[in-house]
């Protein structure tokens, strides 16, 4: 699975550390570290909760695009 | 989301190292009995399967300790560090315990090692009563402030 860097990004334009998404969010750091690295694919309800945290829509932090992959 | 508890890529990893945990408890029960059944006795009973079990408890818990998957999401009050030390800290009397009763049995006598295998189950089964019931007194402790 590829590195998520619109995640990481995002987070970064918020201003956030990967603590700060994971305490809004009720994950562990280690979670969204997973995340960001492709290490774990999370359920919709935890991308719903991170995209809520972060301010952006499922599109702008999960979907891949063909032409990316 | 779920705050007590783990969250859900912990349960993930928790549920495979359990698996396998289990998997390999039940292969090295079987080779343990298979062995006895070629006359082979490497440890009398029930020292052989107190043995297995201990090394499967103790892998599964490295193992859950090494994939981040002991301790759940924590708040700032709550001190996860606490229920580490406790925890690691029975978990080290209990397993002296074992083995000291275990070095004062020896492992060559059979009817030696019988004699006190009640013992060792109460033992056993105390340590596990014991552990629950502080595991239920940190975790009641850590969620107070939640509460609140």
């Amino acid at each position: 699975m590829s590195k998520n860097l619109k995640l990481k990004s995002a987070r970064a334009a918020k201003d956030m550390s990967q603590k700060d998404v994971a305490d809004a969010v009720g994950v562990t750091r280690q979670t969204i570290n997973a995340i960001e690295n492709g290490d774990y694919n999370p359920t919709i309800n935890l991308c719903i909760a991170i995209c809520k945290v972060l301010g952006k829509t499922l599109n702008d932090l999960f979907w891949e695009e063909e032409s990316n992959e | 989301m779920n705050k007590k508890g783990l969250d859900e890529m912990q349960i993930q990893r928790r549920n495979n190292i359990g698996n396998q945990a289990f998997l390999m408890l039940l292969y090295l029960l079987l080779i343990d009995a298979g062995l006895y059944g070629y006359g082979f006795r490497w440890v009398s009973y029930p020292a052989n399967i107190m043995i297995i079990l201990t090394v499967c408890a103790g892998i599964y818990a490295i193992r859950l300790i090494k994939a981040s998957a002991y301790v759940g999401p924590s708040t700032k009050k709550e001190r996860p560090v606490l229920t580490i030390l406790m925890t690691g800290l029975i978990s080290v009397l209990v397993a002296m315990g074992i083995i000291i009763l275990l070095k004062n049995t020896g492992f060559s006598d059979v009817g030696q090692i019988n004699d006190i295998s009640a013992q060792i189950l109460f033992s056993a089964g105390f340590a596990g009563i014991a552990i629950a019931v502080i595991t239920v007194v940190i975790n009641r402790m850590q969620n107070k402030d939640d509460g609140e």
